[in-house]
């Protein structure tokens, strides 16, 4: 046997020394990125021995990748010294699978490094300063963010009393001409859902009022729905002019290091968005990774299954705390704690334990946080049950809680 | 469902059927100390200025490790590009705040192409060049001022310098793609000093893609002028002599406030466009030792000279290379030639306006690989080219 496949089932071998020692102390992408512009140290929490940081602040698959998808990206190595259209499959060839499982045409695709890529692109071919960004609020911040930091008009629409997408009143500003609607399907970081009828609906009364807004359908955490009312609104982005659907690999798919997003829409709204798209943004690992990924459904049905499995467990644990929690339908949940989210996450982080960050203007009251492995969160909710004891015991004013 | 503890035990096992339904078991487990067969097995792809042997071991087991000891290292989102910003200084000798990474050193070129031209600020380019700024430039519709190379295909300083003036950037590709031809460093220092004093306000992105590859004694960096003067950047990329083009790392090296301005532009897709597989191959492949670069450029030169020698041998003239690659005077279309070539198994270089008609780019594959390939040209030259 080849001396560098033994060489890797040694290193793979449970117990053996983690050589990744950089991964210890990898937080989420947003703590990344405001690390990555401050330029600063990281803080790493000091734990005691044995005890192993829990990471459910970053909305991760807990388990990455099926072993497919690492099988592929072993089976890439002897094309790492190629250009992505030059691998075998290549990047056309990831096009043409996204589109096959979709029943959508490659010309219906464009790739991104990370759905991100297709939010910043989004943001850049359809909002101007006369026609602004209309989105919710708490909601992934991307669009947000780049609306704010180059002073495009934005308005941002609270979520409703049930945490979900605040419908009515975003269909109405976006009927003054938005350039650009985001619809966080479900929403990240109220774990929220919208059915397929709320949407349809929605998509139907923008364009009339306003036939040019594009509305981005952001479907990061599809694979996670169980709510039976919620359907893919792909149909709608290929039967309806002007709608766009997000996806990722980052999240059921387990590759959020591997960094693969795409855009679904007619062949005229993606061609806006591949005008802007980065060339070869994606790895030769990434393709094979994610062929691989979409040949292999049944490891997305477990994936869904597991998650869904922990959630309840994890609602049903809260609960009997006295949070609440929103109802999740993503791999994460949005829970009324009765305490500052930074109070909570401090004293967390202290057992190892790592949650989601502020979420304005909710975090006086509320957290998120990720679903890790059923293991994870049974140690979880232990320590959530002791932090939240400990809250409610101390003595009100005490300064603790801000 | 499948346990984290069964992938464990058997994705080796795993990995060896995958390889071996596509046919190419064997490539894959000697690829670590021979040369690799990537693309279908007997094309010899001399199309896009690879390393025909890869990033090595050592770098492809950094990738295996950073899987992490379940395989699920890969699901989160990854922090890396701080150490690999850290590694990257430290081997240039800079400061992280002077180090900006890009998706492949395409995204540095986009982001300069950004930040810098505008509808009154042309970018100035040598044409032929790399086409990344002219093409992103165009798209945003910002003008583009093209400068004809010398006659011996090289940056033509003077023409450079009177077209740099107001200027938004200059994109000076040294060695030059598709060209091949380098201009040394005290000519470069000189033309950068005369464009600070005659158009302060251009900034010039100096593309040192090919670096590694250049024999040229006159040769050195422009790191150091990149770090005093915000009108100059550097850019850099794994793609070529490090092996690793399908990985998609480049960067950036400059002065702090631009750096920090390409980092801001690039927020949201910039660190975050790059995969955490990539970012820790690229962490130990920065560490190799120099004499494994300079290995890799004399495995070069000795390719570079071979496939010199048997154009001239011939008549055909190819320019004076200091890359991986070289343009050569084949006295017929590019495209016949490459069309004649891929029938017989060996990809070579797209057209490059305005020299289409007689010119071809060949990228150095290994030294077995160009002599297959030289057999072919030998073949698809004895024809007459017909008429394009």
């Amino acid at each position: 046997m080849p001396v560098s496949r033994r060489g890797f089932l040694q290193f793979a071998r449970p117990g053996s020394e983690p050589l990744a020692g950089a991964f210890l102390s990898a937080r989420g992408l947003e703590a990344h990125f405001a690390e990555a512009q401050a330029q600063g140290p990281r803080a790493r929490p000091l734990l005691p021995p044995g005890v192993d940081e829990i990471r459910i602040s970053s909305n991760e698959n807990p388990l990455g990748p099926g072993r497919a998808a690492l099988d592929a990206i072993l089976g890439k190595f002897p094309e790492a010294n190629r250009y992505p259209f030059n691998s075998t499959p290549s990047e056309t060839d990831l096009q043409a699978a996204i589109a096959a499982k979709l029943k959508v045409k490659p010309e219906n695709i464009v790739l991104g490094a990370g759905s991100q890529e297709i939010l910043k692109n989004s943001m850049r071919a359809f909002v101007t300063p006369t026609r602004g960004l209309v989105t919710a609020l708490p909601t992934f911040e991307n669009c947000t963010g780049y609306a704010k930091k180059y002073k495009l008009p934005l308005t941002e629409v609270k979520v409703d009393s049930e945490f979900r997408l605040d419908v009515d009143p975003m269909i109405a500003a976006a009927s003054k001409g938005a350039g650009l609607v985001f619809f966080n399907n479900p929403n990240n970081p109220t774990a929220t859902v919208h059915g397929v009828k709320t949407v349809t609906d929605m998509v139907a009364r923008i364009h009339k009022a306003s036939p040019d807004t594009v509305i981005l359908i952001d479907e990061a955490y599809h694979d996670y729905v169980t709510d039976p009312s919620y359907q893919t609104a792909v149909p709608l982005a290929m039967s309806v002019p002007n709608v766009i659907v997000a996806r990722t690999f980052s999240k059921a798919y387990g590759m959020a290091g591997m960094r693969i997003g795409y855009a679904v829409g007619t062949a005229d709204n993606v061609k806006k968005l591949a005008m802007l798209k980065m060339p070869y943004n994606v790895s030769v690992f990434g393709i094979g990774a994610a062929i691989a990924s979409i040949n292999d459904p049944q490891h997305i049905a477990d994936e869904r299954a597991r998650n869904t499995e922990v959630r309840a467990f994890t609602v049903n644990a809260l609960k009997q705390m006295g949070a609440k929690p929103a109802d999740s339908q993503g791999n994460f949940l949005f829970a009324d704690i009765g305490m500052p989210a930074k109070d909570f996450r401090d004293a967390c982080a202290k057992q190892g334990v790592m949650v989601g960050r502020d979420f304005p203007p909710f975090e006086k009251t509320h957290c998120r946080i990720s679903i890790g492995t059923m293991d994870e969160m049974k140690k979880a909710t232990d320590v959530f049950r002791e932090v939240l004891k400990a809250m409610m015991s101390a003595p009100a004013g005490s300064g603790k809680g801000k | 469902m499948l346990t984290r503890r069964r992938f464990v035990q058997t994705v080796g096992i795993g990995a060896a059927a995958y390889i071996g339904a596509r046919g190419r078991e064997n490539a894959i487990w000697s690829a670590f100390e021979t040369p690799l067969q990537a693309l279908e097995p007997n094309i010899i792809c001399l199309a896009s200025n690879e390393n025909p042997l890869g990033p090595g071991k050592q770098v492809l087991d950094a990738v295996k490790a950073a899987f992490g000891p379940t395989g699920a290292q890969p699901g989160r989102y990854s922090g890396a590009a701080k150490d690999l910003i850290d590694a990257i200084a430290k081997k240039q000798n800079v400061k992280p705040e002077n180090i900006v990474l890009g998706c492949g050193s395409t995204q540095i070129l986009r982001s300069a192409t950004h930040l810098f031209t505008a509808k009154d600020k042309p970018l100035v380019g040598t044409i032929p060049t790399y086409e990344e700024c002219a093409g992103y430039a165009q798209m945003m519709g910002h003008p583009v001022t093209p400068v004809a190379l010398t006659g011996d295909f090289k940056i033509d300083l003077d023409r450079f310098v009177a077209a740099s003036k107001g200027a938004g950037l200059v994109f000076y590709c040294n060695p030059n793609n598709p060209t091949a031809t380098y201009v040394g460093a005290t000519a470069t220092r000189d033309y950068l000093a005369q464009v600070a004093k005659t158009s302060p306000e251009t900034t010039v992105l100096i593309d040192e893609a090919y670096f590694d590859y250049v024999n040229d004694p006159d040769h050195d960096t422009h790191i150091p002028v990149a770090i005093d003067n915000p009108r100059v950047i550097v850019a850099r990329t794994f793609s070529k002599a490090y092996g690793m083009a399908g990985l998609r790392i480049g960067y950036a090296v400059g002065h702090k406030d631009t750096i920090a301005k390409m980092a801001d532009w690039d927020a949201g897709a910039g660190t975050s466009s790059l995969n955490v597989l990539a970012m820790h191959a690229a962490i130990t492949a920065i560490q190799r030792p120099a004499a494994e670069i300079a290995d890799e450029r004399a495995r070069n030169k000795a390719v570079r000279d071979y496939t010199a020698k048997w154009f001239t041998d011939r008549g055909m003239k190819p320019t004076d290379s200091q890359a991986n690659f070289m343009f050569v005077n084949i006295g017929r279309p590019a495209k016949g030639f490459r069309d004649a070539c891929k029938a017989k198994g060996v990809l070579v270089a797209r057209d490059f306006p305005p020299f289409e008609k007689t010119h071809c780019r060949i990228s150095f594959g290994t030294m077995d690989e160009m002599k297959k390939a030289t057999a072919v040209f030998e073949q698809v030259l004895a024809k007459k080219a017909t008429a394009a």
